[in-house]
């Protein structure tokens, strides 16, 4: 029962990251919402791992995604850094060089 | 000895275009010698290679996995279409010293040229289907270059891209109905697959067949996929001939003939190839006949010929089908290398402008004329063998098919003698000066003449040569010598008759200015066959409709991160359903 209560939670923190992605159009909230995403990811692997009764292996692939997941976030702060530098803005939607 | 030579016979032309590229631009005497001597020895080996040949592999390399072991045969068929290619392909090279004279990067013709040659000679002496694969992609990719050759001129470009796009499609119909065959077999043999054709499945044994019609279709120029041919008329003169000659369409009717036994039990698969056959044959001609530019009546004269081989597998007749194959490399060849001596020194194609060649040019005149008369069918030239045999395959089949075979019979003669006359005879219309053809020419030239005059008396050895060395085809190859070959003809009453039907074809250009209601009453035939029948029109709705989808497709790419998100999510739920319905 928790578990099950625990997935809906999880399920609900990876619609928010997935909202945020949808609708922000600055950089940096952007790269939070995609951490909030992974971070489901990170919980969804702990639980699973617990109901299958392999707490290990779970808990071994979700300090994997940690890993992972830092130096996206390093690389996409990074990023931010550099667009605005180049762009003198934020905003994704300055980015697009595509016509139209 | 076998095994070198094989490999001789691919990888000398290679090399050969390796050593041009290297040699570069400036050094235009090493390009030259490189590329005439690398072609000869190629074709040397080959010819030498014709008294080797053995039904198995002699030449093989263990890939491993699902490519299995990549295997060269030099079978009859096979050495027989290495020796076509690489004879052939000399001779161009040879003639191009002259007609290419004074190009600019010469090193990218001639490497090019020389990997073609390479190429088809891989295919045709290829065991493994997948290497066949390769090697049939590479020939595809030489056509477009060399069609492309002079890439400042928007013509050549599309005529390149056209028979790139095209030539793609029969590619893809080859590489289904290798996995098709692939999948019930586990193995990419290609003796494999002819052994346990029977055995297959009806429908991937299906599917196999169909595939590869469709794509000997695509690249021998058979109708719908034909319009590439006439577009590749852009490229210099003697690609034209390498492409109709030598290489490319040959091996079309090279797959179809191969794979006949496998195929032949396949229901519909021989109606289907007979009747494709026969309509690129009557097409062709008609349309070898409504065109002025002289070029591209040779291109169609190539559709229409290469429609009597297709035709003739179609009914059966193997041995006839690659009898004709040889005859028209050749004289087509020859016909070609002609056609170029012209217009190099007409500078222009339209035939209504030329005239009155004859006296400026008695060399070229006899040797076309030579080629002419065998591509009209006029006996004792070469062409005349094969064309009789493959209408006597047909009488025996189809009788409804010989009747339109026999008219496509008069129509070549009357479109031959047609380009002829308006190319060497009747008034002259330009006051060019017009000069014989240069040395090198020449030698190319007189080679093919000389064939084309005799190298029927080879049909029986030839036809021996492919019956000792192909195992699956004995059933369809019949095969006499050469003297019973002629009494057999001389004897048949479908050769006179097809003898008078190709003097009507004479008769009517003769007798064209007396006969001018009947002309004119075919006057919207001929119209159609300029228009080319429509299929240029389908051509082009495709292309319109394609591009016209993509134009909309790309409305859907907006760069804007968030839509690619939503878009990403909008993927991620379908699967999902996908999964959670199909469970």
């Amino acid at each position: 029962m928790t578990e099950t209560l625990l997935l809906i939670g999880i399920l609900a923190l990876f619609g928010v990251g997935l909202y945020g992605m949808m609708i922000l159009h600055n950089f940096i909230k952007l790269v939070i919402a995609l951490q909030i995403l992974t971070k489901t990811a990170v919980l969804a692997f702990v639980i699973a791992g617990e109901m299958n009764g392999q707490i290990q292996l779970g808990q071994s692939l979700a300090l994997t995604v940690i890993v992972a997941d830092t130096m996206v976030a390093v690389v996409g702060l990074a990023l931010a850094v550099q667009v605005r530098r180049h762009f003198g803005t934020l905003d994704i939607r300055a980015l697009s060089t595509l016509k139209r | 000895m076998a095994g070198l030579l094989v490999l001789l016979t691919i990888l000398a032309p290679w090399g050969g275009a390796a050593s041009v590229l290297l040699a570069g631009d400036q050094r235009h005497k090493t390009q030259q010698i490189a590329a005439v001597l690398c072609s000869v020895i190629a074709a040397f080996a080959a010819l030498l290679l014709l008294a080797f040949t053995v039904t198995t592999p002699s030449v093989e390399y263990a890939i491993g996995g699902v490519f299995g072991t990549f295997t060269f045969i030099p079978d009859g068929l096979g050495t027989f279409l290495a020796a076509v290619a690489t004879t052939i392909g000399s001779l161009t090279v040879i003639f191009s010293l002259d007609y290419m004279h004074g190009e600019h990067q010469l090193g990218r013709y001639y490497a090019l040229v020389l990997l073609f040659i390479g190429a088809m000679c891989g295919l045709v002496l290829s065991g493994n289907l997948l290497l066949l694969f390769i090697f049939w992609e590479m020939t595809a990719l030489c056509s477009y270059a060399l069609i492309s050759f002079h890439n400042d001129d928007p013509k050549a470009v599309a005529g390149g891209i056209k028979a790139l796009v095209i030539t793609q499609i029969g590619g893809v119909g080859l590489l289904v109905g290798i996995l098709a065959a692939y999948t019930q077999l586990g193995t990419l043999d290609i003796n494999m697959l002819i052994a346990n054709a029977g055995s297959l499945p009806a429908d991937a044994l299906t599917i196999t067949a169909f595939g590869f019609l469709i794509a000997a279709a695509a690249k021998s120029a058979q109708v719908p996929f034909h319009t590439w041919l006439p577009g590749a008329m852009e490229a210099p003169t003697p690609v034209s001939a390498l492409i109709h000659a030598a290489t490319m369409v040959n091996a079309g009717v090279y797959l179809l003939a191969r794979f006949y036994p496998a195929f032949a039990a396949v229901p519909g698969w021989t109606s289907a190839v007979l009747i494709v056959g026969m309509i690129s044959a009557l097409f062709g001609a008609l349309m070898a006949l409504s065109t002025h530019d002289l070029k591209r009546a040779l291109a169609y004269s190539t559709i229409s010929q290469l429609g009597f081989m297709v035709y003739a597998i179609g009914a059966g007749g193997i041995f006839a089908s690659q009898f004709h194959l040889l005859n028209h490399a050749v004289f087509k060849a020859l016909l070609f290398l002609g056609a170029g001596a012209v217009i190099h020194t007409m500078g222009t194609r339209d035939m209504r402008r030329m005239g009155g060649l004859s006296r400026a040019m008695p060399f070229v005149r006899n040797v076309f004329v030579i080629g002419g008369l065998a591509l009209a069918g006029v006996p004792f030239f070469n062409g005349f063998w094969s064309k009789e045999l493959i209408l006597e395959a047909g009488l025996e089949t189809a009788v409804w098919s010989f009747v339109v075979m026999l008219i496509t019979a008069g129509l070549t003669a009357l479109y031959t003698l047609r380009m002829i006359w308006l190319v060497f005879f009747g008034e002259a219309h330009a006051a060019f000066p017009a000069h014989d053809a240069p040395n090198f020419m020449r030698i190319a030239l007189g080679m093919l003449a000389i064939g084309v005059l005799g190298i029927w008396l080879l049909a029986g050895a030839f036809g021996h040569l492919l019956e000792s060395t192909l195992p699956y085809h004995e059933s369809v190859l019949h095969v006499d010598s050469t003297a019973d070959m002629i009494s057999a003809l001389i004897a048949a009453p479908a050769t006179w008759l097809t003898l008078a039907v190709i003097g009507v074809g004479f008769a009517l250009w003769v007798l064209r200015e007396r006969l001018t209601a009947f002309t004119n009453s075919l006057a919207p035939l001929m119209r159609a066959a300029a228009a080319d029948f429509g299929f240029e029109w389908l051509n082009r709705r495709i292309v319109i409709a394609a591009q016209s989808a993509a134009v909309n497709l790309r409305k859907t790419q907006t760069g804007q991160l968030n839509w690619n998100i939503v878009g990403i999510v909008t993927g991620l739920v379908a699967v999902l359903l996908v999964l959670m319905v199909g469970r």
